[in-house]
């Protein structure tokens, strides 16, 4: 069996670049592969692992980061396509160790079970939010069925926004 | 919410202490897990159906930098003392198909397992992948149930006889004669798409296998960590004690992963090769290979009834469409189809039968419902058409057969069903139904011109399984019991230790609720530790088959009561008072009337471990421990009505719900909110199995369905809003009344639907027999009057 083992040939040496990411706030600096997806980039060079994989090709939303202000879904990019960005992660949410109103209110109302989609759930909620910050549960369907989430069956998350909402709306 | 204080914290609707972690992106899974000096690994996997292994050269693999081993099917058959195990073994006679992690000899579906390679990272084992050079014999593949039971089929076995794994009947009383005294006798056939529970994180494992001690310590998104245990134990000769399983959050089970698969030996085979740790995380096309499959079946179902629409016999044959070799769950979850094929009925004559066919296909596995939904789909959508033959209400023809509330225990062909008031759950349904005006809705719909229609099911759900003794002898190589144990600390803090797993299903939340009510604790004072082999107490089987809250929440609160007892004595010598006199509250322990005579629960957790001279008394042994072993003496049935609006486009095909609602009783509840979480969610799989998931198999045995664009799990605009309407008899024989309820939601769904739809459709005389219900089947079915697969 020994002749199938072969620990001589330590790391694939590939031409690496510097990407310089800014991360809820924190510049970071490092080298990685061109081939390297943002996704992989954040949670295996940065350890931001509340960005999920659930699919890594484009479709089930849990790996939703928001990346200079609008959502994106961070399998699908490389990382150096990200260099000079601003991305947050769900991570960055909560401040000051308060959670971020979102985050309370699928607390309350049973927004999440197995909380895998859940990080995408809440980025893709931040945004539908920030940009109607008053939507019917129909629209709320409508926002986030890019998400899957297969533990929930939607309702509950539905209620949750609904609850967030007017703790997120500018006061007037 | 979390403050709430313990009295009625059993039943109180509590957000969960799950959540923070999860919401802010600090959980822990099993591909977050990095150990020092970890690899990663990566499969290779057959791209044919059915072949004669010739020759596989890794040479090429091994030279690549950056890879660390590689190993073939031969060179793990070698370092395996058995064939993957098989736990449900109901009949004895079974051709059992003795696979191994990867494949040996033959490769019987695309996307077995050939080799594996173990290198610095995901990327560099994948490049490597491509340099391992297969020469393939390919043979001819059986694809269908049909193709695999034709004369002269090729065989997947070359020394069976053809490819039928098993066959076995489960009678019960006289259907013969059932069936020629029947005033009128309905026969229907039932097809079932394969399926998957597809849980958004996929499966993975991290292996440390440390050569010098033999130590084996894995990382295992799985449900059943003490059963891998010994599976590992069993399967890589190594005693238990050296053993530990771990298992990290969970993002979701389904019943995918509860069985024990070949990648978690190849990952622990890789790291003793190695030394090191090796990680194997499937990705999301593998999984739609590697993952157990479920649901596929084709039921062929017969009634024999009078002509006032009493049922007097039922006859069914389950086709099981197996895959190229048995999963952990075997036979299972398909014989599970016949034993409960006459589900909440009170059926005289009843005779099951389970074929179990070999195919081209991957394994057949365990999915939330594990056959259940089948069965209800048979036994309702066989109880519609009997209505229509004899041109009665479907909901009378419900009422005259379902078991009555004075007939419990049930026997039904094989379980005993433990009691409940089906009758009236059905009335909360359609009473309901008629208070929301569906009846109305419908017919205004059809008055302008659309076309809805309303459907109902109702289904029973088989839960706490248990226990040990019977479930051995009815085939299980495992046991059925669960074991908690309670702890009170030196800070008069509470922890529950269990080995039930966590998947997203509140089982932590769950259990603390229970504790602190019976302790007099607030929930915050409990914690819940779960996921550690080495930690946690021994529980049978694992987390499914609804088992976790009714079993463990039984086994929590006799433990937590007995602990509550030592805790009255060791205050009674304190205040000086007879234990009777006390009561507890919010962590303190008072004397009756007298309340600032007390001691808090602090003060008794100091006196049981530190400071014990003269405090505790001297009869009392030191520590604050309970530990409860429960093995049930029996399942417990939960069951349900679901009631669907459903609109069907006569253009498109396409089926939208209106509006869905479900009547339960799962036994006392623990926490409602739980509760309701778990029906949406088991109805939302319920909805994709009955209108869009369908992995779909080629003429050329491919499978055509491996990513999220091609498999349809609904998302929230396909999702109705639910309305749950509850009712709870508590389970006389489980401490604390629960039932299980973690699959209800999914079983009863699919025959709602359908009824539904062919409501809709009565003028068109269709009936929808085969799931899932697509556009173009029900197209199709509109012009000729059935849905078929
Ligand atoms: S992981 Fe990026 S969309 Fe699924
Ligand atoms: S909570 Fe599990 S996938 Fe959404």
């Amino acid at each position: 069996m020994s002749d199938h083992v072969n620990g001589a040939a330590e790391g694939t040496v590939a031409n690496k670049v510097p990407v310089t990411i800014t991360v809820n706030g924190r510049t970071h600096r490092a080298d990685c592969e061109p081939r390297t997806t943002l996704a992989d980039f954040l949670r295996e060079d940065l350890g931001y692992t509340g960005v999920h994989l659930g699919c890594e090709h484009g479709v089930c939303g849990a790996c939703t980061v928001q990346l200079d202000g609008s959502t994106a879904r961070s399998c699908c990019m490389l990382a150096v396509q990200a260099d000079g960005s601003e991305v947050t992660t769900v991570e960055g949410l909560a401040e000051d160790g308060q959670l971020h109103p979102l985050q309370e209110a699928f607390w309350n109302r049973h927004g999440l079970q197995c909380g895998f989609c859940t990080p995408g759930m809440l980025m893709t909620a931040c945004e539908l939010l920030a940009d109607n910050p008053d939507p019917s549960a129909e629209e709320i369907r409508e926002g986030i069925s890019g998400n899957l989430c297969r533990c929930t069956g939607y309702q509950f998350i539905v209620e949750s926004i609904q609850e967030a909402a007017p703790k997120m709306r500018p006061a007037t | 919410m979390a403050e709430q204080s313990a009295a009625g914290l059993i039943g109180a609707r509590v957000r969960r202490q799950e959540d923070p972690r999860l919401l802010t992106g600090r959980a822990q899974f099993v591909d977050d897990v990095r150990l020092p000096g970890m690899l990663n690994a990566a499969v290779l996997r057959s791209p044919v159906p059915h072949a004669r292994i010739v020759r596989i050269d890794v040479s090429r693999a091994l030279a690549h930098p950056g890879v660390y081993a590689v190993v073939t099917g031969d060179e793990v058959r070698a370092a395996v003392a058995t064939p993957q195990p098989v736990i449900w073994r109901m009949i004895p006679d079974q051709r059992m198909t003795d696979g191994y992690p990867l494949a040996v000899g033959k490769a019987r579906y695309v996307g077995q397992g050939i080799a594996a390679v173990a290198a610095t990272d995901r990327a560099t084992a994948e490049d490597a992948l491509e340099l391992i050079d297969v020469e393939y014999d390919e043979l001819p593949a059986v694809t269908t149930l049909e193709e695999a039971l034709a004369e002269d089929a090729p065989k997947l076995y070359d020394e069976w006889p053809d490819n039928v794994s098993c066959r076995a009947t489960i009678p019960k009383g006289d259907v013969e004669a059932a069936f020629a005294e029947a005033d009128v006798v309905v026969r229907e056939t039932f097809r079932f798409a394969r399926q998957m529970g597809t849980p958004l994180e996929t499966r993975g494992v991290v292996a440390t296998w440390d050569p010098f001690t033999d130590r084996l310590d894995v990382w295992l998104s799985t449900q059943s960590p003490n059963l891998a245990r010994d599976l590992f134990g069993e399967v890589l000769d190594v005693s238990v004690d050296k053993i530990r399983v771990r298992v990290p959050d969970v993002g979701g089970g389904f019943g995918n992963k509860f069985d024990f698969y070949g990648e978690e030996v190849v990952a622990a085979i890789l790291s003793k090769r190695t030394g090191r740790p090796v990680k194997l995380i499937e990705d999301r096309l593998e999984s739609f290979v590697a993952n157990a499959h479920s649901r596929e079946q084709k039921v062929e179902v017969e009634l024999a009834a009078t002509s006032d629409g009493r049922i007097t016999g039922l006859r069914g044959t389950v086709y099981a469409v197996l895959g190229g070799q048995l999963a952990t769950v075997g036979i299972g979850p398909c014989w599970l189809t016949a034993a409960l094929m006459s589900g909440p009925y009170d059926i005289a004559n009843v005779e099951a039968s389970v074929v179990g066919v070999v195919t081209n296909r991957s394994p057949y596995g365990s999915y939330r419902g594990w056959g259940q939904p089948k069965s209800n789909f048979a036994h309702e959508r066989m109880v519609d058409l009997l209505a229509r033959r004899l041109d009665m209400d479907p909901l009378d023809v419900r009422r005259k057969n379902l078991i009555p509330a004075d007939a419990f225990p049930y026997a039904s062909p094989v379980f005993f069903y433990d009691g409940g008031r089906y009758d009236e759950c059905l009335g909360l349904a359609t009473d309901a139904v008629r208070d929301r005006g569906w009846l109305r809705r419908r017919d205004e719909a059809r008055g302008s011109g659309r076309t809805v229609g309303i459907g109902y099911s109702f289904h029973v759900e088989i839960t706490a399984l248990g226990p040990s003794r019977i479930m051995n002898m009815a085939g299980l190589q495992h046991s059925a019991f669960d074991e908690e144990v309670v702890r009170i600390d030196s800070s008069g803090r509470v922890t529950v230790y269990t080995g039930q797993t966590a998947l997203g299903q509140g089982i932590q939340t769950a259990l603390a609720q229970v504790a602190a009510e019976q302790l007099g604790v607030p929930l915050d004072d409990v914690t819940v530790v779960v996921g550690d082999t080495d930690t946690c107490p021994y529980t049978g089987y694992g987390t499914g088959a609804s088992r976790a809250a009714s079993l463990g929440g039984g086994a929590v609160l006799t433990a937590s009561k007995r602990l509550k007892e030592k805790v009255l004595r060791i205050a009674g010598g304190m205040l000086e008072a007879a234990p009777e006199d006390l009561v507890v509250a919010d962590g303190r322990i008072s004397v009756v009337g007298v309340p600032d005579r007390s001691v808090s629960m602090a003060e008794i957790g100091d006196a049981a471990y530190r400071r014990i001279n003269g405090r505790l008394p001297e009869d009392e042994v030191p520590t604050l421990e309970e530990r409860e072993v429960f093995d049930p003496p029996n399942v417990a049935f939960s069951y349900g009505c679901t009631a669907v609006l459903a609109d069907v486009d006569r253009e498109t095909g396409e089926v939208r719900l209106l509006d869905y609602l479900i009547a339960h009783d799962c036994g006392t509840v623990i926490n409602p909110l739980i509760v309701d979480g778990q029906l949406h969610g088991g109805a939302a799989q319920a909805i994709g199995g009955a209108l869009y998931e369908e992995l779909v198999y080629g003429p050329d045995g491919q499978i055509q369905t491996t990513t999220f664009m091609d498999y349809l799990m609904p998302t929230a605009s396909e999702i109705p809003a639910f309305e749950l309407l509850h009712m709870e008899t508590p389970a006389e024989h489980i401490p604390g009344g629960f039932k299980g309820m973690g699959e209800g939601g999914t079983i009863g769904g699919a025959a709602a639907i359908a009824g539904a739809v062919d409501d809709a459709l009565a003028d068109l005389g269709v009936a929808t027999v085969a799931l899932p219900i697509t556009p173009p089947r029900l197209l199709a079915a509109m012009r000729n009057g059935q849905v078929q697969a």
